[in-house]
């Protein structure tokens, strides 16, 4: 966050904000790039009343968008967790590569965590999961053998992950006003990235038809009207360009080598799609009681 | 410093992959492949190996510009790696492999060619021309570890450029394509070294990936290309 300009932005919104932080308009300056979270902590109650004035809307989008960090950050921890403690058998050196997943989630939620309570926001406590999608007994359930058959774990680890790139994604636009948060919420986001791509290879050594990233050439795992929205819009094979009239590329010809397939296929892979809120909450509800 | 006015936009230009003079036959082999037999003709009448100019400096601009310019210059830096990886393979290469290097290298040319499309044809940096003179494309650990450099220094160089961005759809389209660097990067490592896709030498303690300022970028990424790249004033 440019403290500067948040400052001009506030006398802009109100101007006797400026008077009335002036006295400690030293100490926010001196601060500098170390944020909202400092900030917060330096003079919340002053601070955080004309924040919230100023950015109004804003200021809650960003909220809004840790509030949903969590939420899927607390299903990724605990779905790892579940599994580790488990009877579910982990084939070969895989138990280790679950657990330093499981480490990165567990980190998540704690820093995520964190923030939210550096912002004076009440952190939501972690909701409770049945993974195997049957809200406790209550519906027939998506994964009935999530932690006995390591393959069904690797198929809903899969979706977990890719839906997480895919949500901070969608994210980040929210974050842009803030630059501590959004460069936290980039550095999670690619670690999930990576995790994605590690469980894809994982099905892959088990004979799974699926790439490191997302592309229409994978097996499908998700179930229509279910599942399907973790990848829905996922294979859009061209981009809008920052004039926001024209599309690349103009002719798929143009691009990649051999049939229009192919290049429609590799146009996919090559970039992630953002999933919105309302979509990633909707699939984090398949695993809430 | 002399900033290099790209005067291409042609589409022979648009399509043309950078290329590595002392690897120039196979460099143009692929790019007959990648683009299509008309766009090899065009190449390689347009282009001639006298015209190669003395590799100068490269401003890469200021602002979002920059940032563009930033990402189109790595972007290059990847494509041309990958296509000499896939040009010439590495001995003993496996089928999943040489699958899985050739997507990247499609990958990863997109991404150059997007770029490209995305920067003001006269805001653009001109093709680069890489040096790999150090890398044994023969080599199995070689090859892997430069693509293990790269993929990490993308991700690295994407996520520090995020704050720098001040366009909501620039950082949108950032997003989109670094997470399938870090893709790429989690499978390179994994080929290297299986269960290395996110090591304690990229993820710290707080599970949160690397990020680099622009000029830890540059200083890692300038001795693989030839000419000097100014990022000064990326993303002021």
């Amino acid at each position: 966050m440019n403290i500067l300009k948040l400052l001009a932005d506030l006398v802009a919104v109100d101007p006797d904000s400026y008077e009335r932080l002036s006295g400690r308009r030293g100490a926010l300056t001196s601060l500098g790039q170390t944020g909202r979270r400092a900030v917060a902590a330096a003079v919340p109650l002053a601070f955080g009343a004309v924040l919230t004035k100023a950015y109004g809307r804003k200021s809650s989008t960003i909220l809004d968008a840790f509030t949903l960090a969590l939420t899927l950050e607390y299903l990724e921890s605990d779905f790892y967790s579940r599994a580790l403690s488990s009877s579910l058998a982990f084939p070969g050196t895989t138990k280790a590569v679950i657990e330093q997943i499981a480490k990165h989630e567990q980190d998540h939620v704690a820093f995520l965590q964190a923030t939210l309570r550096a912002s004076g926001v009440e952190v939501p406590a972690k909701p409770t999961f049945d993974f195997t999608g049957s809200k406790n007994g209550t519906r027939t359930p998506l994964f009935p053998t999530v932690f006995q058959d390591f393959g069904t774990f690797l198929k809903v680890a899969q979706l977990l992950e890719d839906t997480g790139v895919r949500a901070y994604k969608g994210q980040v636009d929210a974050l842009i006003t803030d630059n501590d948060l959004l460069d936290a919420a980039l550095r999670i986001h690619a670690v999930e990235a990576r995790h994605a791509a590690h469980i894809r290879g994982m099905r892959r050594a088990l004979g799974a038809n699926v790439r490191p990233w997302i592309s229409t050439k994978d097996e499908s795992i998700t179930t229509a009207g279910v599942t399907d929205a973790v990848y829905a819009g996922e294979e859009a094979a061209r981009q809008l360009l920052p004039d926001l009239v024209n599309y690349f590329p103009k002719a798929t010809s143009l691009v990649v080598t051999g049939t229009r397939e192919q290049a429609t296929i590799s146009l996919g892979e090559a970039f992630d799609e953002p999933m919105t809120a309302p979509t990633a909450t909707s699939i984090a509800g398949l695993f809430l009681v | 410093m002399s900033k290099i006015i790209n005067s291409g936009g042609d589409e022979a230009d648009f399509t043309k992959p950078l290329y590595a003079p002392i690897k120039r036959r196979s460099f143009f082999m692929y790019a007959g492949a990648t683009a299509g037999a008309t766009a090899l003709i065009l190449s390689g009448c347009s282009d001639d190996e006298d015209t190669v100019t003395a590799p100068g400096t490269v401003s890469l601009g200021s602002g979002d510009i920059g940032v563009l310019n930033y990402a189109y210059a790595l972007e290059q830096l990847e494509a041309a790696f990958y296509a000499q990886v896939i040009a010439t393979p590495y001995t003993g290469i496996t089928t999943d492999e040489r699958a899985a290097l050739t997507a990247i290298s499609k990958h990863e040319a997109i991404h150059r060619d997007f770029f490209k499309a995305a920067i003001p044809t006269n805001q653009a940096i001109p093709g680069l021309n890489p040096d790999f003179s150090k890398i044994n494309f023969t080599d199995r650990t070689q090859v892997l570890t430069a693509a293990k450099t790269f993929e990490d220094l993308g991700v690295a160089a994407y996520n520090g450029a995020g704050q720098l961005i001040q366009n909501g759809t620039y950082l949108l389209l950032a997003g989109k394509i670094v997470s399938v660097e870090a893709r790429h990067a989690a499978y390179i490592r994994d080929l290297l070294t299986p269960g290395s896709f996110a090591g304690n030498d990229v993820v710290n303690t707080s599970g949160l990936d690397q990020a680099l300022s622009v000029s830890a970028v540059l200083t890692a990424a300038q001795p693989y290309i030839k000419e000097k790249i100014n990022g000064d004033n990326v993303g002021k």
